[in-house]
């Protein structure tokens, strides 16, 4: 029982698998080849030469630039190579009525958030301006399509917070070159045939066709949605949450740009449909459009045909006429445990659900940035640390299900059966029925959460609320300090609005931006 | 607004240059690029800093003349008060252009001298007794001691653009550079903050291995860090100008 914890077996190489690789091999260093390798670290990625990785565009959170950075990984080089553009947040359509509604979630907080919550003091002008316009000035610089630094401004550095969309095909093969020949990870191209187990019903090794039995301490699966060592081996069920999530099918299209200086987008767009809604990332080459629903509330004829007129009316008629279109399916929910014995899931193997809020990728960040940091020492305290990591991710799933949700009940929309049934009291998560009572008489806060790593910070729940036109009493009492704090609003509004006008008057669009780094590239300092 | 034209005789063969350094003619200008090989110059009238050119974000040596924009504490109504004026602001009104090179392969260029047409420095002359400024031409069409002196600036600075880049390579591979701020506080207590210049990180100077410093000692860079580091000592001078400026 207390061996201790030096090989790492990653079984999957697709975005998830390099992503984990390079994430554990930034944080422990790993035995040269040739060295006495018994008593060192070392990590091990097999993957099977006949699967292909598909190739979706995909959106990433602020994290991605830290854990890019902290792997060693040049920003030019990520742009040049994944295809990558920025991202500033997201801009929902047609959410609240179904009309030309729209409003935005930026990955910046509001002005001085950490000290004034403006949200109550917006309430007073909630006519005259958006919440996310009035409080920060980045819908506006994606609104006109600008990126969120200049080409002067240090890789990773910016003017404001972002993250990326990129070509997550590409991504994963520019991941896999760096972690095997800047950290020292193993690569191996081999088909798993079996599981072999140990007396204590740990995985002792994995038996492949080309290298035979490949022996681990640690396993993690990131064999997607084929679950091989998590689903195949232990049978640790899956728990649905279609009951609450009701979206379970994609179609997925890639559309050229008609001209390639068209611009490129700087945040997801996110246009609701009769049951389901329509995501369009811009890259740099391409736009990734797509359409996710309820199978349960539409059919593929008529997902196809929204998707299409949705290509139609935004790119060209020509366009949606080309386009090709290619179905997933997907059962919304998560493993009712992620680490089990010495096996771990990250990425499809430990859950998927829509990616509304893009949290398939920062799920397999923080994962393994965990497993990065709470390596077990031997096999004793791994027990340990397994509880505590599924303590955490069961939580995080939860989190992020109510976030989700959180989209359609605010919705006004009563258009179809599928926004009425989100809005049943049966779907919604008691959990998040009581935050929303509590909501009606006090704005999110920093008192909401619970942990110091909150999936979701208060910030984003005030983004979503008050960009779905939900409504927060005003205090039933008068508060000591309110006048003092209406004054520091509203000097607070007025240095958004100059700071707004002078960010747009000096960024570069995101298209002359990433046209510069494909030329200059960023500096490092 | 500059427009750059190709120099040439038949076009600009009246014209006359007003070398008078004055703000009229754009010369109060905060900062302007140098050259290695002109440091042991600059280092001994103005700081050496290194910046970020906004188009490309690329890193260059610079002079620093003032301490906010459209300022240079060494222009008075008198002229430039300093013993040396540096290269790129004694090239105007010309800059060197490119041109495609019809004996080479295809594509490449060679460099021309170009002449900016809208420079107010340019004068008409009107007849032979104009004596204002400095002739481009001599009589017989040759190209005036003024204008020669003038090419071989130009011909300096492309070199120098050339150097830079090695010279700016060699820095950043070593991690030599690092962002720095500057409050300068005046004795009328009003402040002045330098922001967005780099300049040598000497712990990481300190730090070079033997093979290292050889190479750069080799190659010049080494004799061009230091005078960097070194004329850090004429900030105090500026400052007193600033200073002796105050109402």
């Amino acid at each position: 029982m207390n061996h201790k914890i030096n090989r790492v077996i990653i079984v999957g190489g697709g975005t998830a698998g390099w992503l984990s690789a390079g994430i554990i091999a930034a944080e422990h260093c790993i035995a040269s080849a040739g060295s006495d390798t018994a008593d060192c670290f070392q990590l091990t990625l097999v993957e099977s030469p006949d699967i292909p990785t598909i190739g979706v565009g995909e959106g990433t959170w602020p994290s991605m630039r830290s854990t890019l950075q902290k792997m060693g990984i040049s920003e030019t080089d990520f742009f040049r190579e994944c295809s990558a553009s920025f991202k500033q947040g997201t801009l929902f359509k047609g959410w609240r009525t179904g009309e030309n509604d729209i409003y935005t979630h930026p990955f910046t907080a509001p002005q001085s958030y950490s000290d004034v919550n403006l949200a109550p003091h917006w309430q007073t002008a909630r006519e005259q301006i958006n919440f996310a316009q009035a409080v920060s000035p980045q819908s506006a610089l994606f609104a006109d399509k600008l990126a969120p630094k200049q080409i002067s401004t240090p890789e990773y550095a910016f003017n404001v917070n972002y993250g990326y969309h990129l070509d997550a095909a590409k991504f994963a093969e520019f991941l896999r070159k760096h972690c095997v020949e800047k950290l020292g990870v193993t690569h191996i191209k081999a088909n798993v045939t079996a599981v072999n187990s140990a007396d204590n019903g740990d995985i002792a090794s994995i038996a492949t066709d080309s290298h035979g039995n490949i022996e681990g301490d640690l396993f993690i699966d990131c064999s997607g949605s084929k679950a091989l060592l998590i689903g195949d081996h232990f049978a640790i069920p899956l728990s649905s949450k279609s009951d609450v999530l009701f979206n379970n099918s994609a179609l997925a299209a890639q559309i050229p740009y008609t001209d390639e200086n068209d611009p490129i987008e700087s945040c997801t767009l996110s246009t609701a449909q009769s049951a389901g809604w329509i995501w369009e990332i811009g890259l740099p080459t391409r736009r990734g459009i797509g359409h996710v629903y309820s199978s349960d509330h539409n059919t593929e004829e008529r997902a196809s045909e929204e998707l299409l007129s949705y290509i139609a009316s935004t790119v060209s008629e020509q366009a949606a006429a080309a386009a090709t279109l290619r179905k997933v399916q997907f059962s919304p929910g998560h493993r009712a445990k992620f680490w089990h014995k010495n096996c771990v899931a990250i990425g499809m193997s430990a859950g998927f659900i829509e990616p509304l809020e893009a949290s398939a990728l920062v799920l397999v960040e923080l994962s393994a940035a965990m497993i990065a940091e709470q390596l077990p020492a031997n096999r004793g305290v791994m027990d340990l640390v397994a509880k505590r990591f599924n303590d955490k991710f069961l939580y995080r799933w939860d989190r992020i299900i109510e976030f989700l949700k959180l989209h359609y009940i605010l919705s006004q929309r009563r258009d179809t059966e599928y926004w009425r049934d989100n809005c049943e009291a049966s779907s919604i998560p008691e959990h998040l029925q009581d935050l929303l009572a509590l909501w009606r008489h006090q704005s999110p806060w920093h008192r909401d959460s619970h942990n110091v790593d909150e999936m979701f910070p208060s910030a984003s729940f005030q983004y979503v609320l008050y960009g779905m036109d939900f409504e927060t009493l005003t205090s039933q009492t008068q508060r000591r300090s309110e006048q003092a704090e209406r004054l520091q609003a509203g000097s607070l509004f007025q240095e958004n609005a100059a700071r707004t006008r002078q960010l747009q008057a000096s960024l570069p669009t995101n298209r002359e931006l990433i046209n510069k780094i494909h030329t200059f590239g960023f500096q490092k300092i | 607004m500059s427009n750059y034209k190709i120099l040439s005789k038949e076009a600009h063969k009246d014209l006359r240059v007003n070398t008078v350094r004055s703000a009229e003619f754009g010369d109060n200008i905060m900062y302007t690029m140098t050259f290695p090989m002109e440091f042991r110059d600059i280092q001994s009238c103005y700081p050496i800093f290194f910046c970020k050119d906004s188009e490309s974000g690329q890193l260059y040596p610079a002079a620093l003349l003032g301490f906010e924009q459209d300022q240079n504490l060494f222009l008075s109504d008198s002229g430039w008060d300093a013993s040396y004026i540096p290269m790129m602001v004694r090239r105007h009104p010309f800059l060197i252009g490119f041109q495609a090179d019809p004996n080479g392969p295809e594509g490449t260029t060679k460099p021309v001298v170009s002449i900016d047409a809208d420079s107010p420095r340019l004068i008409k002359a009107n007849g032979e007794d104009s004596q204002e400024g400095e002739a481009l031409f001599k009589q017989n069409g040759s190209p005036s001691d003024f204008l020669q002196t003038s090419i071989s600036a130009l011909e300096s600075i492309h070199r120098g653009l050339e150097h830079n880049k090695g010279f700016i390579a060699a820095l950043l591979e070593h991690e030599l550079l690092e962002s720095f701020s500057l409050k300068i506080t005046l004795n009328d207590g009003s402040n002045n903050e330098l922001k967005g210049f780099y300049t040598i990180a000497e712990q990481k100077l300190q730090a070079l291995d033997g093979d290292t410093l050889a190479k750069f000692n080799a190659q010049g860079y080494l004799q061009s860090i230091y005078m960097a580091i070194a004329s850090f000592a004429r900030l105090r001078p500026m400052i007193d100008k600033k200073n002796a400026q105050l109402p």
